[in-house]
């Protein structure tokens, strides 16, 4: 195993098993490697967040976990697994029965996934139909999804005979994520939740999937770029950097721990806040790298303040401390004193 | 005189359905060189308050008014020049661009037409206003097609295309939203930048109340309510003391980039949000009386006139009962500049020390937050409680 492995299998910190684990994970779109060599484990009843910029792969992971990735990305390398089974070799057929009923993906814009054509409930019809296994009749599964559109606080009434074009855009988000609930899938994948929602929106789609985490003991793993929304949301996060994870840690560690990452500290710096002090906000130099032309050694190199020599002579590699809090930074692993766990 | 009056505009489109006109009896006040941002939620009527500034819409009744003059009565030469002085960047980079203009043609059609520059100088002007927006100044990027760019970089080109006419004002619609959080701050910068190199006036419309403070700081805020405008003031004292409730739900809704003052903030959530998001406007008393905290039998009956709040202050809320609407302090109660120091990465002082042990073994908030914890509050973050 190479530097930035995660033993698969291992029970997490809070001993709960993996549902979702990815293992030395590699997607490539022609030379370009949108991921590379990521791992990472997702236990049962976790709020995971993968964060990074536009361009770090983090859409592409979160396609992986359902094996979804678009062409002409493949899959190269590595493996993902859903209580341990590989959904990358898995048949056509039972990725079929997989995916939406045990892990379910709500896109970027889901909003605009809707069909404009035909009412919210028809669509609703047609998954129970595609999908006759789940509940033992169609009444059965409409109810649920009445149940769903109350979790999300909307109006069953209202919403089963609406035309998308009647709802309002975060209206429409939410139908999204009960859509993608409907199957009672045990993962929720959900990229960009609230982009493109204004900030009252945004707070109530928060609070829903904090109460869907609460009371249905969902899964969820979200893609984000703006840390206050995984300071709101999540316990665990994963941030990416061209590609790479470079961080893995609990909310906690991510905003408080002395030993960080520089770019998660920079992507927190970043948030315009009401409250903190304006003088303290900056924004991050430079832009995420060409992936066909990385620099040598770290990637975050040529935008980091702490940058070294030893920074621009090889990629660092991803460290643990003995809490499984993992850092791929020379400057930052530094100061990690005591036992150096190679993962 | 202003650089720019909208004066009592009612608006309603051809198609709006809702009892409410889009714009209700709106003014806003320009000056030159100044900033004011409008903020309200989606629908509220921001963007139509921002077309109607750049003389995209006209109002059915009121004015508006450049260098005192109603635009709508302009003669042709002086409607020109107002329009190349009002200048606009829209929220979506992505659609305010033409997909088959390179970045030449999209930054030279403007020039030529309203005769900036001359013909032989335009390359040069070219490369001063990719420059300007910190943009390759080269002949390459000059051929490339916005495909070929990233949202920060459309974003820049279009603020680089609203520059090129030498505006006095600028509407910026959005104009960070659609971007990364890593990229808004330094999209900001640049505008605010502009802004002290030319005497540009803006008009910034935004959602986000941490956006438009660190905008607008010296600045005014007006914030609106679908199409009536609830409250005005200077930017600082908009947020830091709200006099509107809607004002406030707004900032409290604003996710803050700090766990454990988000799970405290969590556990004193005073109203249900769907309230305060699918609360219809009323169309009788005050238009926010639906989704009020405050609400008593007044406000439905009688519309709150905007008025003074604070003398002296320039500090205006249409509430009947301001005074019932809490600080933004109360938010955070002491933790201001605990907060600071913590978003500003400048912790060694406070933070936990070997702090990674006490995280990951649940023992929850660092001692630095502890010392917020007694601050009087029914509902504070018990010590050992595990994230929810």
């Amino acid at each position: 195993m190479g530097p930035g492995v995660i033993p698969a299998g291992r029970p997490s910190v809070d001993g709960n098993l993996p549902v979702v684990e990815v293992s030395n994970l590699t997607v490539n779109f022609g030379r370009l490697k949108a991921v590379e060599q990521v791992s990472l484990s997702v236990s049962m009843g976790e709020v995971c967040a993968l964060v990074g910029e536009s361009g770090c792969g983090k859409s592409t992971l979160a396609y992986s976990l359902l094996n979804l990735v678009p062409p002409p990305g493949v899959i190269t390398s590595g493996d993902v697994r859903f209580r341990g089974r590989s959904i990358i070799q898995m048949s056509r057929k039972d990725l079929n029965a997989l995916r939406a009923v045990d892990v379910a993906i709500v896109f970027q814009a889901a909003m605009n996934a809707l069909n404009p054509v035909i009412t919210i409930g028809r669509q609703v019809d047609h998954i129970l139909r595609a999908h006759d296994g789940v509940f033992r009749t169609q009444r059965e599964g409409r109810e649920y999804f009445e149940h769903l559109l109350r979790l999300v606080r909307l109006s069953p009434e209202r919403v089963w005979s609406s035309f998308e074009s009647r709802l309002s855009g975060g209206m429409k988000q939410r139908v999204s994520i009960a859509l993608a609930l409907l199957l009672r899938p045990s993962v929720l994948v959900l990229d960009e939740p609230t982009t493109a929602l204004d900030v009252l929106n945004q707070r109530l789609v928060i609070d829903i999937l904090r109460d869907l985490h609460d009371t249905l003991g969902m899964t969820i793993v979200f893609v984000t770029h703006d840390l206050a929304l995984v300071a709101e949301l999540a316990q665990r996060v994963a941030v990416m950097y061209a590609g790479r994870l470079v961080e893995v840690a609990t909310v906690e560690e991510i905003f408080y721990a002395r030993r960080r990452h520089p770019y998660a500290k920079a992507l927190i710096e970043a948030i315009p806040s009401v409250m903190g002090d304006r003088a303290l906000i900056r924004s991050i130099p430079g832009q995420v790298p060409n992936l066909l032309e990385l620099p040598t050694g770290c990637r975050f190199t040529p935008r980091c303040p702490q940058a070294r020599p030893v920074c621009h002579e090889a990629e660092p590699p991803l460290l643990a401390d003995p809490h499984n809090h993992l850092v791929a930074c020379y400057v930052a692993n530094d100061e990690l004193e005591g036992v150096m766990v190679a993962p | 005189m202003s650089l720019l009056n909208v004066d009592n505009v009612t608006h309603r489109y051809p198609t709006t359905v809702s009892a409410l006109p889009v714009l209700n009896g709106v003014s806003l006040d320009v000056e030159a060189g100044s900033v004011v941002a409008v903020v309200g939620e989606s629908g509220c009527g921001k963007t139509t308050l921002g077309r109607l500034v750049v003389g995209l819409v006209k109002p059915m009744t009121g004015e508006v008014r450049y260098e005192g003059k109603d635009i709508w009565a302009l003669p042709k030469r002086e409607w020109e020049v107002y329009r190349r002085s009002v200048q606009v960047v829209h929220q979506d980079p992505y659609s305010s661009l033409n997909p088959g203009l390179t970045v030449e043609g999209t930054l030279k059609a403007a020039l030529l037409h309203h005769h900036i520059v001359r013909r032989n100088e335009v390359r040069a002007e070219l490369f001063r206003l990719l420059d300007l927006v910190d943009l390759e100044a080269s002949a390459s990027f000059l051929r490339r097609y916005p495909h070929q760019l990233s949202g920060g970089q459309r974003q820049r080109l279009v603020i680089a295309r609203a520059m090129g006419l030498r505006p006095r004002l600028v509407v910026a619609d959005e104009a960070v939203s659609m971007l990364d959080v890593s990229m808004r701050v330094s999209v900001l910068d640049l505008l605010l930048s502009m802004r002290s190199e030319q005497q540009l006036a803006y008009v910034f419309i935004s959602h986000d109340f941490g956006v438009v403070r660190y905008f607008a700081r010296t600045g005014r805020i007006l914030v609106m309510f679908f199409g009536v405008v609830v409250e005005e003031g200077p930017s600082e004292q908009v947020i830091t003391h709200p006099r509107h409730p809607y004002s406030f739900v707004l900032l409290d809704a604003i996710p803050v980039p700090d766990p454990t003052l988000a799970r405290r903030r969590r556990s004193e959530a005073t109203m249900q949000a769907e309230e305060r998001v699918t609360g219809e406007p009323a169309t009788t008393g005050c238009v926010f009386s639906n989704r009020c905290p405050y609400v008593e039998d007044k406000c439905r009956h009688e519309a709150p006139p905007l008025v003074e709040v604070v003398p002296g202050q320039d500090h205006r809320a249409a509430c009947w009962f301001p005074e019932r609407v809490p600080d933004l302090r109360s938010l955070v109660e002491a933790s201001l500049p605990g907060l600071g120091a913590e978003v500003g990465g400048a912790q060694d002082g406070n933070a936990r020390e070997g702090s990674a042990d006490d995280a990951t073994s649940g023992n929850g908030p660092s001692p630095a937050w502890f010392g917020l914890a007694g601050d009087g509050r029914a509902h504070t973050i018990a010590p050992g409680a595990q994230p929810s």
